[in-house]
This record gives C-alpha cells, structure tokens and sequence, in this order.
C-alpha cells in the first residue's frame, strides 16, 4: 500500500441533522476507502418521545428534520392509528396527501439547487431555489408555517384547505410546472451534465439490496420500490400516478428520478385539491380516544426515501418504545460502493447525489495529508474542484 | 400474498419458529429462538429477497426484545423476526455478515441498551462520546439520568 491521503467529510453543521464524518482515504486521486463516524449530534428523540403523550410525539418527530417535517409525522400516524385501526375521514386523507407531496416537490427543487452549484452550475442553483419560494409560501398559507407544519393529528389533520385556498395552491402548481420543465431541459439538454454525472456514483441494484437503501437513490438503479404505492395510505391508491425509475444507477439517473418525479407530485396534488370538492368541508378528524396495547408498524415514502416508525403501546398515554428510521440511515452507507474507485472531484456529487439530508460537502473542512499532517486545501477549494472539472469539460466540449 | 399458507409454510421449513402471529394488517411477527437467526434471516433476505429495513431493540418486561424488520415490497407485508434475549446473558449473533446493512444499528444497539452482538465486523462506539461512562445504557429501564 501506498501513501494514502486523508480527506475528511465532515463532521459537524449544528443545523443540520445527522452529522457525520466521513473520512475518504485517496491515492493520489482516486478514493480507496471510506470510513464514516457519527454521533456528533445525537439528541435521543426516541427516548424523548417516550415521556410524551401519543398527540405530543407528532410535534417532536417533525422537528426530526425541517425539510421532512411531514414524513416523519406521516409515517408516526400510519403507525400510531394502526394500533386501534381507526380509518380517517376522506377529506383528511386527501389534504395529507397534498402536504406530503407538496413538501416532495420543495425538497427536490432544494437538492437540484445544491447539485447544480456544487457542479458549478450556479444559475440552476437561483433557478431551482427561487421557484421553491413559492412552495414555501403556499405551505405558509395552507398550514400556518414555511416549515414544521403541524398538520397532522391522531385520527386526520388539524387544519382544513378552503377553496380559496386551493385555488391559490393551482397556481402556484401551473407555475412550478413551468419552471420544473425549465429544469428539466437544463439538466437532460447539456451535453456537459451528461458527461459530468453519468457513470459517476454507480450504485447497482445488488447494492441498494445489501445496504436496504430506499427512495431516489434505489430507484434510479432500477429498484421498483415506493411505499406509496407498494403498501398504499392514506390517499395514494385514490389517485392516478406513477413510480419512477431510472437504470443508470448513476448521479444522473438520481437526478434524473427527483425531476420527473415533480410532474407526478404536481399531478397528485392537483387530483387531490379536485376531489377535495367532492367531500365536505370541515370533515378533517375522527376522535380517537385511547391507544390500546399493541404494536404499531408504520412507513412513509419521504423525498429521500421510506421513512420508518415503530410504535409500541402498553395502554398507557405515552409509547413505551419508540423506534423511527430515517431513509439516510441506510442511503449514507452506500457511499462506501458508489464513491470507493472515484476521484475526489466525483465524490463530492456522488455523496451528494443520495441527497443526504443535508449537504455533505457543506461539511468538508480541510484536506491534510496524512503522513504528515500538512494543511493541502480547504472545503471551497474542494467545491472548486468538482467546479473546474465541469468547467474542463465544457472546454472539451466546446460550448 | 396469501398469508394463512406462508404462515404454513414457514412453519414446515422451520420447525424452530416459536410463534407466528399478524398484528396487524400486512404486519407480521415471527417469533424465533436466538440460535436460528442467521438461517431465517439468510431466508427471507436471500432466498425470498425481502428489503431489509430496520433493527428494533427494547427492554421489555420478559427480556430484551429484538425485532429484525424485512419489507416484501411486491405484496407490502412487513415480516418481522422477533428474538427474546434473556435479562442476564444480553449476547446475540451479529447479523451483518448475511445483512450488510445492519452494521450500523448493531452498534447503535450496542451503545444504548449494551446488548452484545457476536462476530460483529467492528464493535465498536457508535453514538457516544468516547468520554461517556461504560456500563451506561439510557434506553434500559434501570436508567436514572442524571441532573446537572
């Protein structure tokens, strides 16, 4: 073996949540191993959520994450209303749906953002960011807040959409339609995104089998899973959509799934605010008035991926345990096949392209090298990397 | 799928089996002994090829409870394998040889209920600080936190 260099990832954003270290150890450009850490930020949610009352739990998962703040409620109601089987008025049904996807839309326009600046594509980055505002400001307007929506109950919803409202919503979708279309030529026209991202990260199906990873990182490899529609809730099997999947297994085909997948959200949504008009206004909760002993297991397909609660009941007010999984939990490992025989300029899209949750990138802080502990470069220095080589090629390209 | 001859089956292929039991729609428990993990697992995650999804571990009353969660997502069923560990001998086969995935919750289950996994490629902290006193487990029940 020869002289390795350490490059590490990592490890803290206090914003953000899971922290992790990944330390990649290269030779000369290529990776030859990646070494995760984590724990940097543990806060014990699931022990936390023990000493709260089933309502009050809704409030703690949703602060999991701000950019899932519905899945994580979703997935706890799928298993929490399981326990005592209750079935939740219709209309609630549908406005859970539309918050879902429309928090699917503003996490993929985020992630497009983020991708494209960290290729150096910056005008993507004011693109995909500035038409997400919208979508921020509509979930202003439906639920009260920009983020941690607190729409979700035991037994439905607590907040009803008003035909105002949601005529408010069908704008706001015709538009993000538009713009998602821009995007999309702006990505799948440019011969040099082609170049850029594809065979860059590969994942193969075998892989997403060994590490169980979920969502847009498992169906870009040709992985035909959704929890929306393999084991459908709430108003996923009332309305028309498809599941879409990508073979490459590479950064483009991950793209290339959270693009299209925005015409589907955007279809779903519009289905819904429709049938709304079909069900009385009002009708958004069942009373439920107590938890029964018993074990709860619920899923919810999130923007990265299923998000996964189990809840166990003693009869009691609150659970006794308890146990949620977030889909980076088992994405983030893949790194270890998609970024190992990669160079440094590719890892930082290739981590990047599981959409972690937070930027991983934004994490990097120096570059020393190993033997002899000699600063080399910096985490923008890095970005400028990945940058040049995009540059490079558009050079090689001519345009 | 038609889950009343799975059952049937499963139960023929592994005489072992405890219990089978659904708790509730598309979920179901199975109950194992901790000695025939590896080969059910190996089962349902190879042979069957269910989506391994999560580990669950608890301290419950009877002992500490471990439950492996696979997902068949042609039909939407989530099978889980259920062990019981005794309170006094918290010792079980790490399952990440057969499941790679499982390498990191073993080690988070490690960390916070000290349940010991076997054979496990790297045992080693996961969650805690390297300052955080050994022998501490904050989701046994026994666990007093401490005021500052």
């Amino acid at each position: 073996m020869g002289k390795r260099t350490l490059v590490p990832l990592g490890p803290y954003h206090p914003l953000l949540e899971e922290p992790e270290f990944f330390k990649l150890y290269c030779d000369g450009e290529i990776v030859k191993e990646v070494i995760w850490e984590t724990g940097y930020n543990h806060r014990g949610i699931e022990k936390l959520c023990q000493s709260k009352t089933f309502e009050q739990v809704f409030y703690v998962v949703e602060r999991i994450c701000g950019i899932c703040s519905t899945s994580h409620p979703f997935a706890y109601a799928n298993a929490v209303e399981s326990i005592p089987d209750v079935e939740i008025p219709e209309r609630a049904k549908y406005i859970r749906t539309i918050v879902g996807e429309l928090e699917r839309i503003h996490s993929h326009l985020l992630w497009v953002g983020l991708a494209g600046h960290f290729l150096g594509y910056n005008t993507v980055f004011m693109w995909a960011w500035k038409y997400r505002e919208p979508v921020l400001d509509m979930f202003e307007i439906i639920t009260g807040n920009r983020n941690n929506y607190a729409m979700f109950t035991i037994g439905g919803v607590r907040r009803d959409i008003s035909p105002e409202q949601a005529t408010q919503l069908l704008k706001v979708l015709d538009d993000v339609e538009v713009k998602t279309t821009m995007l999309v030529g702006a990505v799948m026209d440019d011969p040099v995104i082609h170049a850029r991202l594809k065979g860059v990260g590969v994942l193969t199906a075998k892989d997403i089998h060994d590490f169980g990873a979920v969502g847009p990182t498992a169906r870009a490899s040709g992985v035909d899973i959704d929890v929306r529609r393999d084991d459908p809730y709430a108003a996923y099997d009332m309305v028309d959509w498809k599941v879409i999947t990508a073979s490459g297994g590479d950064v483009f085909a991950k793209a290339e799934v959270r693009l299209l997948e925005m015409y589907e959200s955007i279809s779903i949504i519009k289905q819904c605010l429709e049938a709304l008009k079909k069900t009385e206004a009002g009708d958004i909760k069942v009373k439920v008035k107590e938890i029964p002993p018993g074990i709860g297991i619920g899923h919810a397909e999130a923007p990265r991926g299923e998000v996964f609660h189990f809840v166990k009941s003693d009869g009691g007010n609150s659970p006794i345990r308890h146990k949620i999984r977030a889909p980076s939990y088992t994405n983030i490992p893949t790194f270890r096949r998609s970024c190992v025989g990669g160079t440094i300029s590719d890892a930082t899209i290739a981590t990047a392209a599981v959409d972690p949750c937070y930027c991983c990138t934004e994490r990097m802080s120096h570059v020393f090298d190993y033997t002899t502990g000699k600063h080399i470069m910096s985490a923008a220095e890095l970005i400028k990397l990945s940058q040049e080589k995009t540059k490079n090629l558009k050079t090689k390209l001519k345009v | 799928m038609d889950i009343e001859k799975y059952i049937e089956d499963i139960k023929i292929k592994f005489p072992k089996i405890i219990d089978v039991e659904i708790v509730n729609t598309k979920r179901l428990m199975i109950h194992i002994p901790k000695n025939s993990l590896l080969e059910i697992a190996e089962y349902v995650f190879k042979e069957l090829g269910y989506r391994y999804i999560i580990v669950t571990a608890m301290d419950s009353k009877e002992g500490f409870e471990i439950i492996y969660h696979f997902s068949d997502d042609s039909s939407g069923w989530i099978v889980n394998l259920n062990v019981m560990l005794q309170r006094d001998k918290p010792e079980i086969e790490s399952l990440t040889p057969v499941v790679y995935g499982t390498e990191w919750i073993e080690r988070e289950i490690m960390d916070l209920l000290g349940i010991k996994f076997l054979n496990h490629p790297k045992p080693e902290r996961f969650l805690f600080a390297e300052d955080w006193p050994e022998g501490k487990y904050p989701l046994r029940r026994d666990y007093k936190e401490e005021k500052n």
